[in-house]
């Protein structure tokens, strides 16, 4: 069973007429090549300039699940969803006449086929030999599904773990937002008690002054939609929902986490804002880097609990390629025992809250490819926080189209990156 | 008699402000505590609704500051925070009524 898995005939490697006359210890090395290549765990393909399979190793019966008698020999197209065995002989051909490297030497991932049908990511790397029967590509193929799966469970959990730190904001915020739901409630109620009262106070039921009457539901009806406004902004913060990134104004995604946190605080300070005019969009998960912005306004309004006259300065600008959100106050700085673990999960130095907030922050403007920094300021400063943002230009609306003319990849890898 | 709404809440100062004037009261809004000390004080029989909640003097400063008129008039105390918060602000104060919103009509047209 030595030679089972490689190709016989005259393409076929090692055991052509001309080797008959082998020397023992070419056999042995060829055992040896044998051993080697059915002991790898990735699966190992040799083909010929014809695209014919000549080596066709154990890992590769498992994953094609295809036996050796099957593949050798024949076009290398049958491992491969049918969009790229069209194309693939015309690769191949277009190497061999302009020599040009699209794959070789730089590997890449693509889709693969199982003899059932199905379609799945591997890793393809391929080298190149000169033979004396020509030339010969070697493939090796890695089943990335494990990968993507760990990929995807890691997603699920950072997407989970950023979730959970919104809806404890939330709550840290809920005493201040139910007060807020309070104040329309209130004057809706009073204001239609005001007009069930006109109506039953009317003589002989003529309603008097009906301007008076509709503009107390006009009233009515603004305050209810006040509560509404209160609501769909909590909403939308805590919804749970897959990361999303797309080209938004980043200025209005820090007006609204603003107006949240405001909604959620009863302050004395003054809110200072300071933005950048005529931005360009910028490719962001807008609801996660609001809740970066509240996370760090809502610090920041707590360095200033209890001073009279407390400011908090937001601003947004362009700094070469990058975005900067920026949060200040006029409080008195971190302490510097502190700054260290600023950014570690469960270092609070707040009373409340799990002391998630700044870890996570962090940990979403990385995923942007930004960061989040700090100067704490001291010494009658107050501590700023910078967030960094990469100015990406915005995707075309087909977002798998590759730049490179070989279609034998899946989207760049970014868009399938460590998301949360 | 008139009844003077202290309050910084648009919404629910104006919609007080119609609910009392529909029930034939006569009645005047002001958005801090400093605009209502500018005006004329208040007359003995006079009812001042004030929110506990208010930008610079708070309510409980209102509060303290018609108590020491010669002639207290009767003061109701509005707030949407909750029991422990209010207690906190008006500690040491005595003989005020405390209203929690959302206001139930029934109870503002019977204690006015």
């Amino acid at each position: 069973m030595v030679a089972a898995r490689f190709a016989r005939g005259s393409s076929g490697p090692g055991m052509g007429e001309a080797e008959q006359h082998a020397s023992a210890s070419s056999s042995v090395s060829a055992a040896r090549l044998e051993s080697v290549l059915d002991t790898a765990v990735d699966a190992i393909l040799v083909i010929n300039e014809k695209a014919q399979i000549l080596v066709y190793n154990r890992a590769c019966e498992k994953l094609f699940g295809y036996s050796p008698q099957e593949t050798l020999g024949r076009n290398i197209r049958m491992i491969m969803p049918a969009d790229y065995a069209g194309a693939h002989d015309g690769y191949m051909t277009n190497y061999m006449t302009t020599g040009h490297r699209k794959i070789i030497g730089i590997g890449r991932e693509v889709r693969a086929r199982h003899r059932d049908g199905t379609e799945f990511p591997v890793e393809l790397s391929v080298g190149e030999t000169e033979t004396p029967e020509g030339r010969q590509f070697i493939g090796i193929i890695r089943d990335l599904r494990p990968r993507k799966e760990q990929e995807r469970r890691v997603n699920e959990l950072q997407a989970d773990l950023v979730h959970m730190a919104r809806v404890s904001a939330m709550d840290e915020m809920g005493a201040a937002l139910a007060h807020e739901l309070n104040q329309p409630l209130t004057a809706i109620m009073l204001y239609l008690q005001a007009a069930s009262r006109s109506l039953a106070r009317s003589p002989n039921g003529v309603p008097a002054a009906p301007d008076v009457f509709r503009q107390v539901l006009e009233k009515a009806v603004h305050e209810a939609e006040r509560a509404g406004g209160i609501i769909s902004r909590m909403r939308q913060f805590v919804e749970k929902r897959d990361p999303q990134r797309r080209a938004v104004d980043l200025n209005a995604v820090v007006e609204e986490a603003v107006e949240l946190t405001l909604l959620g605080l009863r302050t004395n300070a003054r809110m200072d804002r300071s933005f950048a005019a005529a931005l360009p969009p910028a490719v962001v998960d807008p609801i996660q880097i609001q809740q970066i912005v509240v996370n760090l306004l809502r610090n920041a309004f707590e360095a200033l609990r209890d001073r009279q006259d407390g400011i908090v300065r937001v601003s947004t600008s362009r700094q070469g390629d990058s975005f900067v959100v920026a949060v200040e106050d006029n409080g008195p700085g971190l302490p510097p025992g502190i700054v260290p673990t600023l950014f570690k999960a469960f270092s609070s130095s707040k009373r409340s809250g799990m002391g998630l907030g700044l870890s996570i922050s962090r940990a979403i403007a990385q995923n942007h490819a930004g960061d989040l920094t700090v100067d704490p300021g001291g010494n009658g400063r107050g501590a700023r926080f910078e967030l960094r943002l990469p100015m990406i230009a915005v995707p075309e609306a087909d977002e798998g189209d590759d730049v490179d003319t070989m279609p034998a990849a899946t989207p760049p890898s970014s868009a399938s990156g460590v998301d949360a | 008699m008139a009844v003077h709404i202290v309050e910084d809440d648009p919404g629910v100062s104006d919609s007080l402000l119609m609910f009392l004037q529909g029930m034939g009261l006569v009645a005047y809004t002001y958005p801090d505590a400093e605009s209502f000390f500018e005006a004329d004080p208040p007359q003995p029989d006079d009812t001042i609704i004030v929110d506990l909640l208010l930008p610079g003097i708070s309510g409980a400063g209102v509060i303290r500051w018609l108590q020491e008129l010669k002639e207290p008039p009767r003061v109701i105390a509005i707030s949407a925070q909750s029991q422990s918060a209010i207690e906190k602000q008006i500690r040491g104060i005595s003989g005020v009524e405390i209203l929690r919103k959302p206001l139930s009509s029934e109870l503002i047209s019977q204690i006015v």
